[in-house]
């Protein structure tokens, strides 16, 4: 059961990873963006490629990858994202999926349709007490909350992060100062857009790597900030964990049910508070009878 | 200064300002008065860069400045203050005006300096959070914002709107001291009594036009006059 | 909120004239005929199968305004309803059909009441999510019934003279339905009902303030939507005889999204003009280019930015400079 934990911790901190800067840009622009997906994957690839070049050194090939996608990402912002702001969400999901899409076919094209994998770099366990699990899933999830930690300093105390914050609730009021909103917001994009890279890379030492991958966390993600609340950055950090962990759980019992349990836990929370007010009626309506 | 020139304003196909046409000079301190509904809001907005005129031409300086965006006319030193009195409620006043001096390139603690030169009071609610100030404070805290990194043009949307009588006095006295400071401001104010004091020159909109302007101070006292125009 | 670029309607709201109706049915009616003559038989009736798909997305999508990227839910469960029927009830397609359409009601029903409490990408993605859970049941968890990966054989009777192996007829059936649902949508976005729902598209809350119980409105076109996704699902089960899980994946909502784009949402031609240009294309992609995915993905690029209103926004446009034209000679 413990071993369970862990993975389920170990990808409650991937999602987290990724899921951040999803949440964000919906936060900020109102925008679904799909092709998160795509950044993620490219970023993977990537660190796949970079890793026997650069004599597997893992934190090396990590931040190449990571300094590869970054302008891709800034493309994808700056001629995608930024002129569907303000547009119905219908373009922006269409759009956005097809650059998911884009990216997919190119990476069947350049490395092949065959799943890649990659080896535990740290290949070192643990023992606690009886059981032991691999230290590299403890660094994983270190991470997230380190992740977490800076990303809140970040808003409430970094210059950027403070207009973030301020443009998030008056955009307006932001631009009468002078500042170039949708600078700031790029930033924040890309920043995200690093992030989900990150996650991809401390993910693939336990995963597989496979051009469709960005579709399936994806679905995931949109779960985890859906649950979570879009756009608020705690509520992904502990969402990411939960959903993770019944992911682990329900992979258990029922291995192939793992992703389906978790579209049924985000039904359940969206609907909540019809449930509740269903509940209340029910509840009035036996106590009436009583009566 | 600033030139208005034959601006039509539309939301969409509902033209709003109908070939409106103003000045304001250097060192002026313009007021609009007008019913509700009458376009006032739509005019600061074109001016400061919120929206576009779909015809004619905003000169400020010389230099064509409609259909500019926002950012760059802050930049440019047209400042905006809007009728809602949204502030950043998450941040603290301070980091308010923090956000102001780093736009503008103006030091935090000479710009705060300023503004309690300008407002005593300022100093005491400096480090409480922005979405606890009442409606007063935050219209000062606005105006202070707007004011860092010395503007050209301040443009203000209903500044005493909801406010208590005590309240509205402070605000005047702010008024008042940046007109001494020979701030130019174009203000949008219902209130008459802070309208007669205070203005140099006035105009009055109805229906999306400007009808009359008055210059004499003798006119402008006659807020009996004013009213009717409300 | 303003959205940019937003002209006014360009579909009518008129009144129901038999003659404009019968017009119309004549005109999708004899094109399709025409197409059979100069394309291959079972291309065509792959063209009126997945255009009355198109259509039934087009009442959610195009008329009430709401993005659901998990339409083909209804699609695929009509299909496997409707083969399971036929495998061990009954042979008798019209049976089939019945069950599939009933099938897909009664989920849309349900999932209906669930999915319309959120709108926005909520509702978008709630929907995918059921779609892929409804997958994930065809491929896996259901795969005692539904034979998993491996597909489902549907053996289909004659009825009669209808007898789905010979093309002609089958086809003759199935554009049939295809004016049948054409025409059901018409009435029925034309009526008192259709312009609520047009209205709701437009702004949600000032319908409200007349007194209009949205949720139920809401609900009801979804579920008709839905419904009408399954019809044609069942049609596909009939005419191929064999239903896999990709008919219920959830990239499928991508094509049909596809073609209501580039045909123009919200007014029924677009909805078939799209399925059938769409359809051709990726016909021709698939067995011409490899690389058919990031063509498509591309070309999605391309009408997002560029040719947004669709080939029937831009020929009604056409249509009015030429009216434009004619009236000022005068």
């Amino acid at each position: 059961m413990s071993e369970t934990l862990i993975y389920g911790l170990t990808i409650g901190a991937i999602l987290y990873f990724f899921s951040i800067g999803l949440s964000i840009t919906f936060g900020t622009m109102q925008i679904v963006n799909f092709a998160h997906g795509m950044v993620y994957t490219v970023g993977v690839y990537f660190f796949i490629t970079f890793l026997p070049v650069f004599g597997k050194i893992f934190p090396l090939a990590m931040a190449l990858a990571i300094a590869a996608v970054l302008p891709i990402a800034f493309l994808v912002e700056r001629f995608i994202i930024r002129r569907l702001y303000g547009e119905s969400l219908d373009y922006a999901i269409i759009a956005t999926y097809a650059v998911l899409l884009i990216g997919a076919d190119l990476i069947k094209w350049v490395w092949g349709a065959m799943p890649q994998p990659v080896s535990d770099p740290l290949r070192i366990s643990l023992r606690l007490g009886d059981f032991s699990f691999p230290l590299y899933r403890l660094v994983v999830f270190l991470s997230a909350v380190a992740l977490f930690l800076g990303l809140r300093a970040f808003f409430n105390r970094s210059i950027i992060g403070r207009i973030v914050v301020a443009a998030l609730e008056d955009r307006a009021g932001v631009r009468c100062l002078g500042l170039d909103v949708n600078r700031y917001f790029s930033i924040v994009f890309v920043i995200g857009s690093g992030l989900a890279v990150l996650g991809g890379v401390l993910y693939a030492p336990i995963a597989t790597a496979e051009p469709y991958m960005g579709f399936h966390i994806l679905l995931v993600a949109f779960a985890v900030v859906i649950v979570g609340g879009m756009g608020n950055l705690t509520g992904t950090f502990i969402s990411a964990f939960v959903l993770g962990l019944v992911i682990a759980i329900t992979a258990r019992f029922w291995s192939q049910a793992a992703d389906t349990m978790v579209f049924a836990v985000m039904a359940l929370v969206l609907l909540k508070n019809s449930l509740l007010a269903l509940w209340r009626r029910l509840v009035g309506a036996v106590v009436a009878r009583a009566d | 200064m600033l030139e208005v020139s034959g601006i039509d304003v539309a939301y969409g196909y509902a033209k709003v300002l109908h070939d409106l046409s103003l000045k304001i000079q250097q060192g002026e301190m313009v007021f609009v008065v007008g019913r509700n509904g009458a376009g006032k809001t739509t005019l600061l907005q074109t001016i400061s860069g919120l929206m576009a005129p779909t015809a004619g031409r905003i000169l400020f300086e010389g230099q064509e400045i409609h259909g500019l965006p926002a950012e760059k006319l802050a930049r440019k030193g047209i400042r905006f203050v809007a009728q809602d009195k949204k502030v950043f409620s998450d941040l603290t006043v301070r980091s308010n005006i923090e956000l102001a001096s780093y736009a503008a390139g103006e030091d935090l603690t000479r710009a705060i300096g300023r503004l309690t030169r300008i407002y005593p009071k300022f100093q005491e609610f400096l480090d409480r959070k922005a979405g606890g100030l009442s409606g007063g404070q935050r219209e000062i805290l606005l105006i202070g914002r707007a004011l860092v990194g010395k503007p050209r043009l301040l443009l203000i949307d209903e500044p005493t709107e909801g406010l208590a009588a005590i309240v509205i006095e402070d605000i005047f006295r702010i008024l008042n001291e940046m007109k001494k400071e020979e701030v130019s401001a174009f203000i949008v104010e219902q209130n008459l009594s802070v309208v007669s004091r205070l203005a140099d020159r006035i105009y009055i909109m109805k229906e999306g036009k400007i009808i009359k302007e008055m210059t004499e101070r003798a006119e402008i006292g006659r807020t009996a006059e004013l009213e009717g125009y409300l | 909120m303003e959205k940019e670029g937003q002209t006014p309607a360009t579909f009518p709201v008129a009144p129901l004239r038999k003659k404009v109706l019968a017009r119309d049915i004549g005109v999708i009616a004899a094109s399709f005929v025409l197409m059979a003559l100069f394309i291959p038989l079972h291309w065509v009736i792959d063209f009126t199968i997945f255009c009355i798909l198109v259509l039934s997305f087009d009442l959610l999508y195009g008329f009430m305004g709401r993005l659901s990227f998990g339409h083909v839910l209804y699609y695929g469960t009509g299909a496997y309803v409707a083969s399971l029927m036929l495998l061990h009830v009954s042979r008798n397609p019209f049976l089939a059909i019945a069950a599939g359409v009933g099938a897909g009601a009664i989920l849309a029903i349900v999932l209906g009441f669930i999915v319309l409490q959120t709108d926005g990408a909520p509702f978008a993605l709630i929907n995918l999510a059921f779609n892929q859970i409804g997958f994930w049941l065809a491929a896996s968890g259901l795969q005692q019934y539904t034979k998993g990966e491996d597909g489902l054989n549907t053996p289909v009777g004659k009825m009669g003279f209808l007898d789905f192996a010979n093309q002609p007829i089958a086809f003759g059936f199935l554009l049939i339905c295809l004016l049948l649902v054409f025409l059901l949508l018409r009435v029925f976005t034309l009526s008192p009902y259709g312009v609520t729902i047009r209205s709701i598209k437009e702004n949600d809350d000032r319908v409200k303030f007349l007194g209009y119980n949205i949720f139920t409105y809401k609900w009801l076109t979804f579920v008709l939507s839905s419904t009408l996704a399954a019809f044609p699902g069942t049609l596909f089960a009939i005419f191929y005889g064999f239903v896999a899980p990709t008919i219920i994946s959830p990239f499928g909502n991508v094509e049909v999204i596809f073609a209501v784009l580039i045909g123009g949402a919200g007014n029924l031609y677009g909805a078939i003009a799209g399925g059938v240009v769409y359809k051709l294309m990726s016909n021709y992609l698939a067995t011409n280019i490899t690389r058919w995915e990031m063509v498509l993905g591309i070309l999605l690029l391309i009408w997002v930015f560029k040719f947004r209103r669709g080939l029937t926004g831009y020929a009604s446009e056409l249509i009015l400079r030429v009216k434009r034209k004619q009236a000022a000679e005068v």
